[in-house]
């Protein structure tokens, strides 16, 4: 199921969804949005690449498979948490280095958990659209 | 050295989890080396024993999780002494005898990571002094047993025992559980010392006691296999020969017999205690001996005299007296001698010839001497000859039944005439195989390797020098055991030998007369086993199976009942409960609808609810897939208008993805699925109507009575949003919830969320593979 016109639309609207994606996760602490919301844009993005021009493509696009993807976001979550630990603070404690940075803002450890968030919802949707996208095709 | 304790048992466990690896390095040989770790734990036992000798008893306590009342405290006095030497020195024997038995069996690493941690879960049980602690080896002990006597585990036989040995003593245990609570809330602390501390009698009065009493007692009862749980216990020598020898006869079983006598200062003043404990023993006592004398099974005969055994300690126990106690401790510490030697040696024979059944096996005695002589001492000992501990046992316990309260007499009876059969078996299961002419075995019989009779040798020793110097013993290990469950700092055992012409030696010349009938009589019995087969068919093992079998059934049938497999059906009975519970409890919560308090109406909002319900209505209504569609996005964008509306565009931005998302998944299922069917009868409909309004009706009442419901602490909401920028450097509410202030409730959605991914793509490719189509 390709679609030319999809597939031209695409090739700008990839990276322009995609980048939506990351401005929502970053601002999202303080405006609307974050790293669910980003993850799914994300997510979007990819399952119109499927649509566009297949899922063998799509997936190339997205390098990792999406289960490995989902693990990796989970880590991230994980030892985003584990980071007070050296000073005996509870897991998941929040820790900010105060330096306004250009674009990004202030780091914590609070953004990284978010970017995990982000990249599980993005293996989640990629995961579930893909595998319903190659059952099509076969 | 009290400091020395708990890094005993704690390396136990850790050489339980080393061991793997090391027999992975060093194949057999691992066993010498890992018998080294409870023999040093053995000594570092040792050390402790003359300050408990001297009345001090060692406490250690490391905090755990101080919020329940959990601490990491153990508690050692003679009783708990008594046990962890006798474990660690026997289990000594076992892991050095578990290196021969199972020779060559390439699961001897992961067998010997259960048994230690076995070991590890029985020494922290003797030892503990919290409640919990010691439920939490009980259980620990409970289920590396369900490992070790399932380690033939291709054989069914053998994976049916191990079951059945966790489902009773698990279950047990659960009730022990509760009695522990129970007991503990009575006293107004969970460590035994504190406990043992109070006034004798102090907790009898509680009108919970009786119930403590009861549970408790259930969860000793399973453990040491009193009748009518008794049936485990045969059934677990499916196990290999050193889990037979160490668990079912030395150790684990002994571990209700332990749990009584722990608490015995606290419960015996009740008059239930010997109401329910003496009678039950007494069973369990001539129960045993009955079963045994129908078997010829070498193995099996032994887990009958030690059921016979158990039920002994328990009838003493339950009479109570400082005699009865001195000769309930004495008793247990020769029947762990004997019996593991007897034990060891039945698997050697079984080892080295192949069969263990008595009426096949004679004359062994110039093929295996060493193993043979060994035998000889444990069944000696059993037998209750003069010279050999087993005597100074039987002794005390003829005396302490004949000065027993109650039914002294017919206790004595029992008592006797158990002793006869044990005498009789102690001869077919210990003398009988060794001595005669030598039989034809499926095996060549020779001698056992040195790691197999070495246990049984020294056990068989030292039932000799005890038996001979019961005077020491009984200063060293009997009276400070005696005393801790007396709780009678005065108390001194005096064991001795010889006791003068009293009656109690008179009874044991009646007991080897009688026995020696006994043996003669037993081979009939063992001929008559449609006898036994009827007894059994009525037996509480029929209890345990029609139990079990019912629980499977019932499973069975309220699987089928509630897992339909029709996502219509689970939605329908989530529905049918979530509106009748909330519309049960709202039921008599009065609540006026105060409109003043509400947000003015805008023409947005009220457009966009009425959209809603006509995008609901058409839903309901359409005849085709892609209308319907068409109506729940609008639903669903409206819903977002309204997310707007009342300032949460986070949610808004969310909902809308989400609707995106659902058209592209629409999309791409649009041509699989298929084509839209009337699958509801017109009853159905309007059954489900029906809900479907009641759900919303009873939803929108639980908003009001919410939006209505003045908390009588401050809001959550405003500390949130207060602390949002302050504590959290964020000004995104919402978003500081999702990832700071509930950090961790977001960490498990996202996990479940990935969870679910995977079952759904397990689901679809199942289905594209054509398997699991059932």
């Amino acid at each position: 199921m390709k679609s030319l016109i999809l597939e031209t639309t695409m090739r700008v609207l990839m990276g322009l969804l995609l980048v939506f994606s990351i401005f929502l996760l970053l601002r999202g602490h303080n405006l609307p949005g974050g790293g669910f919301g980003g993850g799914l844009v994300a997510g979007s993005a990819f399952a119109l690449k499927a649509l566009a021009s297949g899922t063998t493509s799509a997936r190339s696009l997205l390098w990792f498979d999406p289960r490995t993807i989902i693990g990796l976001g989970l880590l991230v979550a994980l030892v985003s948490g584990l980071f007070g630990a050296p000073y005996g603070l509870p897991f998941l404690t929040g820790l900010w280095d105060l330096t306004i940075f250009p674009v990004v803002g202030k780091l914590g450890t609070p953004l990284l958990f978010d970017t995990g968030v982000y990249i599980v919802v993005l293996g989640i949707t990629t995961l579930i659209i893909f595998t319903l996208a190659d059952e099509e095709d076969a | 050295m009290a400091e020395l304790l708990v890094p005993a048992i704690a390396a136990v466990f850790v050489a339980a989890l080393l061991a793997p690896a090391l027999h992975r390095g060093l194949g057999d040989r691992s066993g010498i080396l890992l018998g080294l770790v409870p023999l040093a734990a053995c000594a570092a036992f040792l050390t402790l024993a003359p300050g408990v000798e001297a009345g001090q008893a060692v406490r250690v306590a490391l905090p755990w999780a101080p919020s329940l009342g959990i601490t990491l405290s153990f508690y050692v006095d003679g009783l708990s002494l008594l046990f962890l030497i006798v474990v660690s020195a026997i289990g000594t024997f076992i892991v050095w005898y578990a290196a021969g038995y199972l020779h060559g069996d390439p699961g001897l690493g992961k067998f010997y990571l259960y048994l230690l941690s076995f070991m590890g879960a029985m020494l922290g049980l003797v030892a503990a002094d919290n409640l919990i602690l010691l439920f939490i080896f009980w259980e620990l002990t409970s289920i590396t047993s369900y490992l070790l006597i399932g380690y033939y585990h291709n054989a069914a036989k053998s994976r049916a025992a191990a079951l059945q040995a966790l489902l009773v003593t698990g279950g047990g245990g659960l009730a022990m559980l509760a009695g522990l609570i129970l007991l503990a809330r009575i006293g107004g602390s969970y460590e035994i010392s504190a406990l043992l501390a109070l006034p004798s009698g102090a907790l009898t009065g509680d009108p919970l006691f009786p119930m403590a009493l009861v549970l408790i007692l259930l969860g000793a009862f399973t453990k040491s296999a009193q009748f009518p749980f008794h049936f485990w216990l045969p059934n677990a020598m499916e196990a290999p020969a050193p889990v037979s020898a160490f668990l079912h006869s030395a150790t684990m079983v002994k571990a209700g017999v332990f749990l009584l006598a722990r608490l015995h200062p606290l419960l015996d003043s009740h008059p239930w205690w010997t109401g329910i404990v003496a009678p039950i023993g007494a069973i369990t006592m001539v129960t045993g001996v009955w079963l045994g004398l129908g078997q010829s099974d070498l193995k099996k005969i032994l887990a009958y005299t030690t059921l016979s055994v158990l039920g002994t300690l328990t009838l003493l126990l339950g009479i109570g007296t400082s005699l009865a106690i001195k000769a309930c401790l004495t008793y247990l510490l020769a029947h762990a001698l004997y019996k593991a030697a007897l034990f060891m040696a039945a698997g050697a024979v079984d080892h080295e010839t192949g069969t263990r059944d008595v009426g096949v096996l004679s004359g062994l005695r110039k093929a295996m001497p060493i193993t043979a002589a060994a035998a000889l001492l444990g069944a000696l000992s059993m037998a209750g000859t003069p010279l050999l501990l087993g005597f100074v046992s039987k002794e005390y316990f003829y005396k302490a039944l004949l000065e027993a309260d109650g039914p002294a007499y017919l206790w004595e009876t029992l008592g006797v005439a158990a002793s006869m059969a044990m005498f009789a078996l102690a001869v077919t299961a210990g003398i009988r195989p060794f001595f005669g002419k030598p039989s034809e075995t499926p095996k060549h019989a020779h001698e056992a390797p040195w790691t197999m009779f070495v246990g049984p040798v020294l056990l068989g020793i030292s039932a000799v020098a005890f038996g001979i110097l019961p005077g020491w013993v009984g200063d060293r290990l009997i009276g400070p055991a005696s005393r801790a469950v007396l709780g009678d700092p005065a108390f001194q055992a005096d064991l001795a030998l010889w006791h003068g012409w009293n009656t109690a030696l008179f009874l044991s010349i009646v007991t080897v007369a009688g026995g020696l009938v006994v043996y003669f009589v037993a081979p009939r019995l063992r001929a008559a086993q449609p006898l036994y087969s009827a007894l059994a068919a009525v037996g509480p093992e029929r209890g345990y199976d029609v139990a079990l079998a019912g629980l499977l059934r019932f499973s069975a049938y309220q699987t089928r009942l509630l897992q339909s497999g029709y996502l219509r059906n689970y939605v329908l009975i989530i529905g049918i409960f979530t509106t009748g519970l909330v519309a049960w409890c709202l039921f008599d919560t009065p609540f006026e609808i105060d409109f003043a308090r509400m947000v003015p109406p805008s023409v947005l909002g009220v457009g966009a609810c009425l959209l809603i319900i006509a995008g609901a209505v058409m839903a309901c209504l359409a005849d085709s897939r892609f209308t319907a569609i068409v109506s729940l996005g609008v639903v669903g964008l409206c819903i977002a208008i309204l997310f707007f509306l009342f300032s949460a565009p986070d949610l808004a931005m969310t909902q809308i993805l989400v609707e995106a998302l659902t058209v592209v998944l629409f999309v791409l299922a649009f041509y699989k699925l298929p084509l839209l069917r009337e699958l509801s009868s017109g009853a159905a409909r309007i059954r489900d109507a029906v809900l479907a309004l009641g759900f919303g009706g009873v939803m929108t009442a639980l908003v009001m009575v919410g939006f209505h419901f003045d908390a009588p602490a401050p809001r959550i909401s405003n500390f949130m949003a207060e602390q949002s920028y302050p504590a959290a450097q964020g000004r995104n509410v919402v978003n500081v919830i999702l990832v700071d202030f509930r950090a961790l409730d977001t960490l498990g959605e996202i996990t479940v969320l990935g969870i679910a991914a995977l079952g759904i793509y397990a689901m679809l490719r199942l289905r594209s593979t054509g398997k699991g189509d059932s």
